[in-house]
């Protein structure tokens, strides 16, 4: 009786070993990948910060003109670009994203652009509308990439295919907290008017500055893309080495204890025998 | 020494340049334009072209295209889709490039939708090779 428990549990140390190597393995590929990944980030900034910058200055100089990408009108419908893992065990950094969208969503009916296996596999499984099903790798974006499904975006906006475009990922605050973000694309919010006081800028655009921007919001929104994935990147790779930090240590206590109960049930066992012997040759 | 401004040159992956500069030439939409130290305030799109750019240790020419130039205040950005300092660009590739588009024109009706593409595709091709050579 005692010998089956021992064996038991001997087999329960070591199914939780090897899944602790896995993990452990994760962990590390994941802290490998992390460096890079944020390097990256930080270096997708700039460009994102700085155009923004501009964009908000040419609307502000196109004045009470018309420019579609400014434009709001009804939300009929709305796209939102969703930036997801590639594989699961990453804690609940998936999750979060569709719970977001979702709570964001309400009632309007949407189409979603998708990008990461994860978020494709979802919305395909919920039987969403998806734009395209190729990109199922976050990591591997290039710019290039970006501009192409912004060309999507763009087009699909500006035929009235949907009326809002909305960007959910998750941003890197930190290595133990990552957020998921809901971000309006388009149309595009003019930020506050320029403050009392603040000197009125004449800014000479040529031609104009609704062509100006008209030419240039595609490029803005492909670096405000590229920046994104960037940062959902890293947040991914962060959340899963935390994940996986977290799993490695609970495997860890996990087999202490099993170690534990197993020395009890061998010393029993040797105890039992012992009585049996004492028992036997006194009689 | 001549006048300077800041200059910042970015493309959506680096930051490529941010510093001082005394001249700086690009391709916008109306055609070239040079940008001096106290320009007035200006912004112009950008399209596919060589650039150039003035500092202390000289001129140094590149590839550009895309984006949008703005002055504001003596900051001059440069905010371009893509950005190659001379000695960086592969000109084999560029070369492909602009064989592997010209055959793609040749083959497409002009309200193609995607004739557009193959073109810019082509241009930037093209910018390269004028810059490389």
């Amino acid at each position: 009786m005692a010998g089956s428990s021992m064996k038991s549990i001997k087999l329960r140390i070591k199914s939780v070993e090897s899944t602790m190597q896995i993990t452990r393995a994760m962990q590390l590929v994941a802290t490998s990948k992390l460096r890079r990944s944020k390097e990256r980030m930080e270096m997708s900034k700039p460009y994102a910060s700085i155009s923004r910058e501009a964009i908000q200055a040419a609307i502000l100089a196109c004045g009470d003109k018309s420019v579609p990408y400014v434009e709001a009108r009804p939300v009929k419908k709305r796209c939102y670009i969703v930036i997801a893992g590639e594989r699961g065990l990453a804690g609940g950094y998936n999750n979060n994203i569709f719970k977001a969208l979702a709570a964001d969503a309400g009632d309007t009916p949407y189409v979603v652009l998708p990008i990461g296996r994860k978020a494709i596999d979802k919305y395909q499984h919920l039987g969403i509308e998806t734009l395209d099903q190729s990109h199922t790798h976050v990591e591997g974006i290039s710019v290039g990439m970006c501009y192409k499904l912004v060309k999507r975006l763009t087009e699909g906006y500006l035929d009235g295919a949907f009326d809002e475009v909305v960007l959910v990922y998750t941003t890197f605050v930190s290595m133990m907290s990552q957020e998921v973000r809901v971000e309006r694309l388009l149309p595009v919010e003019p930020e506050s008017e320029p403050a009392a006081g603040h000197r009125i800028v004449q800014t000479l655009y040529d031609p104009n500055p609704e062509e100006t921007l008209m030419a240039v919001m595609p490029d803005y929104l492909a670096g405000r893309l590229y920046s994104a994935a960037c940062d959902a990147f890293a947040s991914e790779v962060a959340a899963r080495r935390n994940a996986m930090d977290s799993a490695t240590k609970n495997a860890g206590e996990m087999i202490d204890g099993l170690r534990l109960k197993y020395n009890r049930a061998r010393q029993g066992a040797i105890t039992q025998e012992i009585t049996e012997i004492v028992a036997g040759s006194e009689a | 020494m001549a006048a300077v401004f800041s200059l910042q040159i970015v493309t959506p992956d680096r930051l490529i340049y941010d510093g001082e500069a005394e001249r700086l030439i690009v391709r916008t939409l109306t055609g070239d334009v040079c940008i001096l130290a106290h320009h007035i305030d200006y912004a112009a799109a950008l399209v596919p072209g060589e650039a150039s750019v003035v500092t202390a240790d000289g001129e140094r020419v590149a590839a550009c295209s895309g984006g949008l130039l703005s002055v504001s205040d003596n900051q001059v950005r440069l905010m371009a889709t893509t950005f190659e300092w001379q000695d960086e660009i592969d000109l084999a590739r560029a070369q492909r490039a602009q064989e592997a588009a010209e055959a793609q024109l040749k083959t497409m009706s002009a309200d193609d939708q995607n004739y557009a593409l193959v073109e810019a595709k082509l241009k930037r091709a093209l910018a390269r090779i004028r810059t490389k050579t």
